[in-house]
């Protein structure tokens, strides 16, 4: 241990910076903690890592001071930010992308929860703000989503919502639905790279997908305007 | 009713009391415009010029290379087409693929004007390689800019090395130090930056301030124009009351740097090993000591999907903390983009929760959420119902 202390002391020089962030107030504290825990001087962010390793020879630094953080799974190399048209994250290419209509707060979706009794029970309200994660056969996200009931239909539970970011549960709070299952997507085209009919699958991206990737669907409604094409998916997967 | 806790100190930190005490007399008696010849005017600018040297002091620069502004965003706005002439001027500019969006966005305008725009990939813990920067640079390069401290995951850059890389290349160095500064020393004499970007109220000072500082020399265009304050650089009456408040702020964090930092590094590490004990899931993302004294990226194995529902349950328990940049909760149906350039799937890109403490957080708050939050996490559907067996 001294040894490889003297190591570190003879080549590599502490910056006189006092900043604080090995967590020690002064330098010269941190200078006297590395008598006994030499691995601390892996903590100066300061100290180019080449000249640390350089001081230390052959000794790998153990940080054992530290708490030893749980790695993150292993992530890829880094992807391009700026995705392809019609190509979603995995790399899948896509017929279309799904918007929202224009006056909704989110994209519009048909869903009923696992327990369709969960609707009167709770009850959900045309308004409210739930939450709950599409478990299973369409679509097995495996994100929580937030959204607002736009219409409840309480004889069967099947709620129409417009799906939303966090911001209107944390204020206003939310009923949480548990599982449920999304039915079918509303929404409007507005760029396509094939020609759209009536009763044909699609692969398709909704354009606020949180992990955008690409679903399928069976267009069961059509109507063209203004604005775009207006659809109605059902029978979605995600892939 | 137990007090809430507030550990979303990157998104914004609450005013310290001696900063509002500061600004008092700037509210309500500091009336005078400081372009104005009598002596309201005068008075108003003595106010300004003295928190112009604190402000500078935290760089260890000279009061008159501070140009304050609105915002951070704003500084950050006028370093890149300011050097760019609003996009008039053509050339080649580098910064990283995690910058924050008020340099992204900026970036994007500068494109669409010509500009072209190399963004530098990061590692997996959210740094950037210096050889990288070597390999980017062209023979129209004219600014590099990377941010000092990332403010998702808190990460720093190497800032000293890249900056001094760019040097040699003549070339024009520019830093967001907006997370960055009163919590990790920068000292201009030292390192070779040109401009830095800051914003007061990531440091317990007011919001609707910010200042660039901009190196003797530097060639800048504005990109406001009028009355010519500022050096000509921010045309517009200053926010007296803001900026006496930013410089107050600056003042505080210069003198209690050392010891808020190493205070906040214990805190932090008693709430990641507190964690790792009660939720062995628990991992951080992020370097584990290259970060922010203050700052904490966690997500849970397995639970990634449930962020939205543990930031809210947490914030029913009386905790605020954040699942990325409060920057970009309007939009919170996109993964992030900073973890999607470190190399993270479009899931864990969303399921982070950001713990950012500061000045007045303390050890109680602490244990307090170590015993709220492995509550709220096991709470959570986990999306694999058999948790048998270990990570590997």
């Amino acid at each position: 241990m001294a040894e490889n202390t003297d190591v570190v002391m003879n080549h590599v020089e502490l910056p006189g910076l006092d900043c604080g962030l090995c967590g020690f107030k002064h330098c010269e504290e941190l200078e006297q903690q590395l008598v006994l825990r030499p691995e601390l001087i892996k903590r100066c962010i300061h100290l180019a890592e080449e000249r640390i390793d350089a001081a230390a020879g052959p000794r790998t630094p153990t940080m054992a001071a530290a708490p030893a953080p749980v790695s993150a799974p292993a992530p890829a190399r880094p992807r391009p930010m700026r995705l392809a048209p019609f190509v979603d994250t995995l790399g899948r290419d896509f017929d279309f992308y799904l918007e929202h209509f224009p006056e909704d707060p989110g994209p519009r979706e048909i869903i009923l929860p696992h327990n369709p009794m969960i609707t009167r029970e709770l009850p959900v309200r045309k308004g409210d703000v739930l939450i709950g994660r599409p478990l299973g056969m369409s679509c097995g996200c495996p994100i929580t989503h937030c959204g607002i009931a736009m219409e409840v239909d309480e004889r069967t539970g099947v709620i129409v919502w417009c799906v939303t970011g966090p911001l209107a549960p944390r204020a206003q709070g939310f009923k949480d639905l548990g599982y449920y299952i999304a039915e079918g997507y509303e929404g409007l085209i507005t760029e396509t790279k094939s020609e759209i009919k009536i009763g044909c699958r699609y692969y398709f991206q909704p354009r606020m997908c949180m992990l955008q990737w690409r679903h399928s669907g069976l267009v069961n409604f059509m109507n063209h305007t203004s604005a775009g094409i207006q659809v109605r998916l059902e029978g979605l997967w995600i892939g | 009713m137990a007090k809430r806790i507030y550990f979303d100190h990157s998104a914004t930190t609450p005013l310290d009391p001696r900063v509002a005490l500061a600004m008092q007399p700037a509210n309500e008696e500091l009336f005078g415009n400081p372009s104005s010849l009598h002596s309201e005017g005068r008075q108003a600018k003595e106010f300004l010029q003295q928190a112009r040297a604190r402000v500078a002091a935290l760089l260890n620069a000279d009061a008159n290379e501070i140009i304050f502004t609105a915002s951070g965003t704003e500084a950050d706005n006028l370093a890149l087409l300011g050097v760019f002439h609003a996009g008039h001027q053509p050339g080649h500019m580098i910064t990283s693929s995690i910058e924050h969006p008020a340099i992204t966005a900026a970036c994007g305008f500068l494109e669409k004007c010509g500009v072209s725009v190399t963004y530098l990939p990061v590692d997996e813990q959210g740094l950037i390689a210096p050889a990288d920067l070597q390999q980017a640079f062209r023979a129209d390069t004219r600014l590099v800019s990377i941010m000092s401290a990332n403010n998702v995951v808190g990460t720093i850059q190497p800032i000293a090395e890249l900056a001094r890389i760019t040097h040699e290349r003549g070339v024009l160095f520019h830093t967001d130090a907006v997370q960055s500064t009163g919590k990790v020393p920068l000292d201009v004499r030292r390192v070779a930056v040109d401009m830095v970007s800051m914003s007061a109220h990531k440091l317990h000072g007011p919001k609707g301030v910010g200042a660039l500082w901009v190196r003797k020399g530097v060639q800048l265009r504005p990109v406001i124009f009028g009355g010519g304050q500022e050096r000509g650089l921010r045309s517009a009456t200053e926010n007296v009351a803001g900026i006496v408040g930013f410089g107050k702020a600056a003042q505080l964090a210069f003198e209690q740097m050392p010891e808020e930092a190493a205070r906040l590094v214990h805190l932090r590490e008693r709430i990641l090993s507190g964690l790792q004990e009660s939720l062995p899931q628990t991992y951080l993302i992020g370097h584990p000591y290259k970060r922010l004294p203050g700052h904490l990226c966690l997500a849970f194995a397995g639970q990634e999907g449930e962020a939205i529902k543990l930031l809210l349950a947490l914030d029913e328990a009386g905790v605020a903390v954040s699942s990325g940049s409060a920057c970009s909760a309007h939009r919170a149906s996109e993964p992030s983009p900073v973890l999607l350039a470190m190399g993270f799937d479009p899931i864990r890109a969303r399921g982070t929760l950001r713990v950012t403490l500061g000045r007045f957080n303390t050890a109680h708050e602490v244990d307090r959420f170590l015993q709220i939050l492995p509550q709220a996490v096991n709470l959570l559907r986990p999306v694999a119902s058999y948790a048998g067996l270990a990570r590997v």
